[in-house]
């Protein structure tokens, strides 16, 4: 009878490690959700992009994410359509919602993996290098922190044949009506980048608040203004974009430096923040 | 009940339980039935799940069925209590300021979570959403309560006047919210006040079941009274009913059971206001058959919406509330239209 009960044990035991086999984070079949948006990216960067097989909402770079099957936005997702996507492991930067999700996933032993960092370009390098360990790709991860360190060092010996710190401002123009989205002078991504590009952020007196008036943005009279793709597509060209209240009597509307960027390129650092750096230096300090 | 009504009665608890296994059976991930059967056998014996969908089957789909099919029922018996209280078709539970006090609680979270004491933080866990939610949706209905008898006789042209006024105050705290929160929060405010159900789990299941069996069953003793003060204040009062006292228990009632709801799965609207209106058209607004009527009717009215709301966009998923006001406005307006439901409510104004 012990015998027998023993071999029950046995095969019992033997199916719970049947039912889900843990993958090493470095095999081929490695099925990834993402649900961050810079994690998304810094995978495909690594080359891992073949083993997400399903990102959050936000996920727009690079143009293969947005093929990716969505699980919902990052804030509002739920946990059956994430296992539905039957993933080895889950990667998020600690901000998903609702809270009750993680609970959810860990309770039915999903793996979950928080990576945090890439609002300062260190960190965003620490995170490469952390994510190339952990997903088995670290020589990729020296490639891009190289190439990054690289862009850097020629933004800094163009900069050096510059002299001028003018003011930049970053507006996100137009996401609700007349709505002007101010995204430099809140010591995020966007500031760290105008200042390694050698400017200085624009200053208004806005309290805190992200939406700004036409009069505050006249007031803080940048010489350049950064226009958010949104925005500049919205108003057609640098000429109209001018013709905004506020903007119209700025340094930057007279002397025509306006110019276009992608949004997403400013709010987080990445693998190609180096790149991104190199070409808002190439704007704001043109080639004589 | 005549013997008609009692069959249609049994066919809508048909048309429920299957309605409630269908929602078991369909979501992102497939679940076979054995899976279930071997789900529940491993819970029973307290075992761990055997594999993921079994885990799936037992963590999440089922809570969250429950929680539909309660909530529903819950919201449409308050849709009826409100609609009989005021004796005014167009009124819901949201009137009263309850669902916009829960939103604002909601939003304070949403936006300024990480500035609350950490010990709060650390006492309420995942649960400081509910419990913010919750208590916005008190004090709103509160102010609407006590606001709206300064006036000398409390009347209910005045609570809905100061219904509107309270919703706005709570709106427009919302929208200030919004104003300072970074554009994630924002997002998460608006997704918040069109509800889902995807958080669901055990310990909500029991909490709101427990508040929605008392309400439902108080709710049941309201039936006679409320047929009375169909007749009007006044003439209610000449029938020997205590018309204010009625008031404040249904409204005490209606509030506590509605904010628990919100609190769980945020806003869902049009629930309390179509199925009380659908059912009065088929079965005529003696409360004593409306209650029971509306309360199984609005538990398949919401588990339908949650299995379109997980499965049109599997793997992800829409709030409810845009597929109750989607579906429910269209067929609210056909109704008017074809049937004259206006004409037919019986409900007197005031």
């Amino acid at each position: 009878m012990q015998k027998i009960s023993f071999v029950l044990l046995l095969v019992f035991l033997a199916s719970c490690g049947l039912s889900k086999k843990e993958k090493k984070p470095d095999s081929a079949d490695l099925r990834i959700v993402s649900v961050s948006k810079h994690l998304t990216e810094i995978l495909f960067a690594l080359g891992k992009g073949h083993n997400i097989v399903a990102c959050d909402l936000t996920s727009s770079y690079p143009d293969s994410a947005k093929m990716l099957p969505k699980v919902g936005y990052h804030r509002a997702l739920n946990a059956e359509g994430i296992i539905s996507m039957n993933p080895d492991i889950v990667i998020h930067s600690n901000d998903i919602g609702p809270l009750t999700v993680l609970p959810q996933l860990e309770k039915l032993g999903l793996k979950t993996m928080a990576f945090k960092g890439a609002n300062t370009l260190d960190s965003a390098k620490m995170l490469i290098s952390a994510l190339g360990a952990y997903f088995g790709v670290p020589q990729n991860a020296v490639t891009i922190n190289n190439k990054i360190d690289a862009d850097m060092l020629t933004v800094a010996k163009e900069r050096a044949l510059h002299s001028d710190t003018p003011s930049v401002m970053i507006i996100h123009y137009g996401q609700a009506n007349n709505v002007f989205f101010v995204m430099s002078g809140r010591k995020g991504a966007g500031d760290q980048m105008i200042e390694s590009a050698g400017a200085k952020v624009a200053k208004y007196d806005a309290k805190g608040a992200r939406q700004i008036s036409a009069e505050a943005v006249a007031l803080a009279n940048p010489d350049i203004i950064i226009a958010t793709d949104f925005g500049f597509d919205k108003m057609g060209s640098a000429e109209n974009f001018k013709s905004i209240p506020g903007v119209a009597l700025t340094n930057a509307a007279k002397n025509n430096r306006i110019y276009r960027f992608e949004e997403h390129d400013l709010v987080y650092f990445g693998p190609r923040s180096g790149e991104n750096i190199l070409k808002l230096m190439q704007l704001i300090h043109p080639k004589k | 009940m005549n013997n008609k009504e009692l069959i249609l009665f049994y066919c809508f608890i048909a048309i429920l339980i299957s309605t409630a296994f269908i929602a078991i059976a369909v979501g992102a991930v497939p679940i076979s039935f054995m899976d279930m059967i071997h789900s529940i056998k491993h819970w029973m014996n307290g075992e761990e799940s055997g594999s993921i969908y079994e885990g799936v089957f037992i963590q999440l789909r089922l809570p969250r069925v429950l929680l539909c099919g309660m909530s529903g029922a819950i919201l449409a018996v308050s849709g009826v209590l409100m609609q009989g209280l005021f004796r005014n078709p167009i009124v819901e539970p949201g009137l009263t300021g309850t669902s916009a006090g829960a939103a604002f609680g909601a939003s304070i979270v949403f936006v300024i979570s990480t500035g609350l004491p950490i010990a709060l933080q650390n006492i309420t866990g995942i649960f400081i959403l509910p419990l913010f939610a919750f208590i916005g949706g008190l004090i709103a209905t509160y102010m609407v309560y006590s606001l709206s008898q300064n006036s000398k006789q409390s009347s209910v042209t005045a609570l809905l006047l100061t219904g509107i006024a309270v919703n706005a105050v709570a709106l427009s705290g919302i929208g200030f919210m919004s104003y300072i929160a970074r554009d994630p929060q924002a997002r998460s405010i608006t997704f918040w006040n069109l509800g889902t159900f995807s958080g669901a789990s055990w310990l909500q299941v029991f909490i709101v079941g427990i508040i929605g069996i008392v309400s439902l069953l108080f709710s049941f003793r309201f039936a006679k009274d409320l047929n009375i003060l169909q007749l009007g204040d006044e003439e209610a009062g000449y029938l020997g009913l205590n018309a204010q006292q009625l008031k404040k228990r249904v409204l005490l009632l209606n509030t506590i059971a509605v904010s628990v709801v919100t609190a769980f799965t945020g806003v869902i609207g049009f629930v309390g206001l179509i199925v009380p209106h659908i059912m009065r058209m088929i079965i005529g607004s003696n409360h004593k058959k409306l209650l029971p009527f509306s309360m199984i009717t609005g538990s398949i009215f919401l588990l339908l919406a949650d299995i379109m709301a997980r499965t049109i966009a599997a793997p992800a998923e829409l709030p409810i509330g845009i597929i109750t006001s989607v579906i429910g406005a269209p067929i609210f307006i056909i109704l008017l239209k074809k049937i004259g439901l206006l004409n037919q409510t019986g409900v007197k104004n005031d």
